[in-house]
């Protein structure tokens, strides 16, 4: 993270959304609104007075609601830039000017209630989209487990927070509803994974091996403890993988295969039913923690994304490649490109690989210094366009504008209307051509002169 | 006067396992302005690609039809054949008798071999319209926008970067790290994800 910081190559724009992109491969111009921070990072030095003054605590979003937060914070330790924001919603200073504690502290003076969003603009020649992922979230489908009433049923994520050094525990393990440490912890994979009915059709591919290392670390940190795996299928597919698991299995780790079917209270433990089909009988394990492997899916607002830079998305909602396997990090778009699980589920190992390979695909284009166009685009007959843009609603590339002609008729000049092609934005789909009525627009290489050559051929 | 070559691709058995493709060729030697037709086990190999080229030139061909899988899979290597051959890349058509024909007609080999007629009279038709294409050239911007700050666009940002272009990286949280600074250790090597 602080090697991407401190890149003299690399602009990093923390905080900042995409506004709005136009233009087209080798030529977009990007609008970015720098949402406001209220502290000025020239100014400050990061030394977090102004976090331990705050005297308004709210859930921490960046540990899941398992830890508080000040309101003006830095997510986590290592936070890049290592600089606070305020949050806005909650800050009293902010919501109705009482407080105003953190701009008194700042030896600095960096504190900007004042502050306001701004938008800048930047010419890109390539775009790569790393949107992300985000967890199922499975407490509105899944009755069975307790719609996320039982606040010891947890994700594996709010798991890795625990787990984690700086998260809210300090790096222990610890059961939600009493702190305590939890003996028997179970792990339920597949949770909106695989599941047509409740969840997605897909397997999310990093479940089998974070909830292989979950179980090892409950093993390996808690005396005494015991994991219990329920799982559907365990798939190890990459290199080392396998032998991962084994070695979970090895350190004592329990794999039933089996669903859950209900999980319910019992004094202060959670009863976990299911079925281990492996020996074909009911199983109950008294647990002290659930820990469920939810499934990943596209990350909140990526579509939102996908319609300003423009391109398309799958049945999921994951952005789709210009081909499984011979396109596999580029879009339809031009010079639109994909790296990480915006694309799909992937683990950290794919998802590096897949950021490396959209790099030098980037790094290809940016290296010339003029590309050659694809000439199988729309060609408009000015002389018989009438002017009526339909052409222009249906274009999904916005290629198509309106301009102005001026010609000799009857011995006086008239202006009129007629469509014209951007060669650069027109990714020759062909749309156009079926909209236009009078039938100046031509598909170059598809003409109508062309196709209906065709079918008359098919028709003899 | 239009002088076109086919060529067809027997896709080792993929085609030719189901097309009758010497009565094909017979059919095809009957269509308009078909100077010169050609059978190959596979036209996109090296001799299969030479083939066309040699035809090309010692024909005098001025289109060509390549008569095998989807455009999506072999156009742009048989526009470079074209082109070796001095032709324009765009006096081309493909015929696609695999995907469109013996893949899916793998059980009705007469019917298959009828309609690979049908698929390149099509193409035959459509090549004797076509004209030649040219390219346009358009300018490059040397920088790059990575959306989102997670462990894919920093490792994308840090390789554009490193190999010496300018890279803007964008990321709506307050920090970037994504969902990877969250985790605590990651498999299979269980180093920490910060």
């Amino acid at each position: 993270m602080v090697v991407a910081a401190q890149h003299p190559n690399i602009t990093l724009y923390t905080y900042t959304e995409v506004e709005e992109v136009n233009g087209y491969i080798g030529n977009f111009e990007v609008t970015l609104r720098k949402k406001a921070r209220y502290v000025d990072m020239k100014k400050c030095t990061g030394c977090g007075l102004c976090e331990t003054k705050c005297p308004t605590k709210v859930a921490s979003e960046y540990d899941l609601g398992i830890g508080k937060r000040p309101c003006i914070y830095k997510p986590f330790p290592q936070a890049v830039p290592n600089k606070p924001v305020i949050d806005p919603v909650n800050c009293k200073k902010l919501i109705d000017g009482k407080c105003g504690v953190c701009a008194k502290v700042c030896p600095t003076g960096s504190v900007n209630y004042e502050d306001k969003d701004e938008l800048v603009t930047e010419k890109v020649g390539a775009i790569v989209m790393a949107t992300g992922f985000d967890l199922f979230d499975w407490t509105k489908t899944y009755g069975e487990y307790g719609y996320g009433q039982y606040p010891d049923v947890i994700t594996g994520l709010h798991f890795e927070r625990m787990l984690n050094a700086s998260g809210p525990t300090g790096g222990k393990l610890k059961r939600p509803s009493d702190g305590k440490i939890p003996e028997t912890v179970v792990f339920i994979k597949c949770v909106g994974s695989r599941d047509d009915t409740k969840g997605r059709s897909y397997c999310s591919r990093a479940c089998c091996m974070y909830t292989a290392k979950h179980a090892m670390q409950v093993l390996e940190k808690i005396p005494n403890s015991q994991a219990y795996v329920f799982y559907m299928d365990v798939r190890t597919p990459g290199k080392m993988y396998e032998e991962f698991y084994q070695r979970a299995l090895d350190q004592g780790a329990q794999y039933l295969r089996g669903r859950v079917s209900k999980i319910f209270p019992k004094g202060d433990k959670l009863v976990v039913r299911g079925e281990d089909t492996l020996v074909g009988r009911q199983v109950e394990v008294e647990a002290d923690l659930v820990v469920l492997a939810t499934a990943m899916i596209p990350s909140t607002g990526s579509d939102k994304m996908a319609q300003i830079v423009g391109f398309s998305t799958d049945k999921d909602g994951f952005y789709t490649e210009a081909h499984p396997k011979l396109r596999p990090v580029e879009t339809n778009t031009g010079g639109v490109f994909l790296a990480g699980a915006c694309q799909g589920p992937k683990d950290v190992p794919d998802t590096v690989s897949q950021a490396s390979a959209a790099a030098v695909k980037v790094v290809g284009l940016l290296s010339k210094d003029q590309m050659a166009t694809n000439p199988r685009i729309s060609a408009i007959n000015e002389a018989i366009c009438s002017g009526c843009l339909h052409c222009k609603a249906v274009c999904p590339y916005k290629a198509i504008d309106a301009k102005t002609v001026s010609e000799r008729a009857h011995g006086q000049v008239v202006e009129r209307t007629v469509a014209s092609v951007n060669t650069g934005l027109c990714q020759g789909c062909g749309a156009c051509t079926v909209a236009c009525r009078s039938g100046a627009l031509n598909l170059k290489g598809f003409t109508n002169q062309q196709m209906l050559a065709e079918v008359d051929a098919a028709c003899q | 006067m239009k002088k076109v070559g086919v060529f067809l691709c027997h896709c080792g058995t993929n085609i030719a396992g189901v097309v009758d493709i010497p009565r094909l060729a017979e059919e095809v030697k009957k269509f308009p302005f078909v100077a010169h037709v050609e059978e190959n086990k596979y036209c996109c190999s090296e001799p299969g690609q030479d083939a066309i080229i040699k035809a090309i030139k010692e024909q005098n061909l001025d289109r060509v039809v390549v008569a095998s899988c989807s455009p999506r899979m072999h156009e742009g290597t048989f526009q470079k054949a074209l082109q070796k051959a001095g032709l324009n890349p765009y006096m081309f058509e493909m015929a696609n008798m695999r995907e469109h024909c013996s893949w899916v007609h793998a059980k009705q080999p007469e019917l298959a071999t009828l309609k690979a007629m049908d698929l390149v009279r099509k193409a035959v038709a459509k090549v004797a319209k076509v004209e030649p294409l040219f390219e346009d050239y358009i300018s490059i911007t040397k920088k790059a926008l990575v959306i989102g700050g997670g462990i894919a666009g920093i490792q994308t940002a840090i390789d554009i970067a490193d190999a010496g272009h300018q890279v803007i990286l964008v990321e709506r949280e307050s920090t970037i790290g994504g969902k990877m600074a969250m985790l605590d250790k990651t498999f299979p090597t269980l180093d920490c994800s910060a």
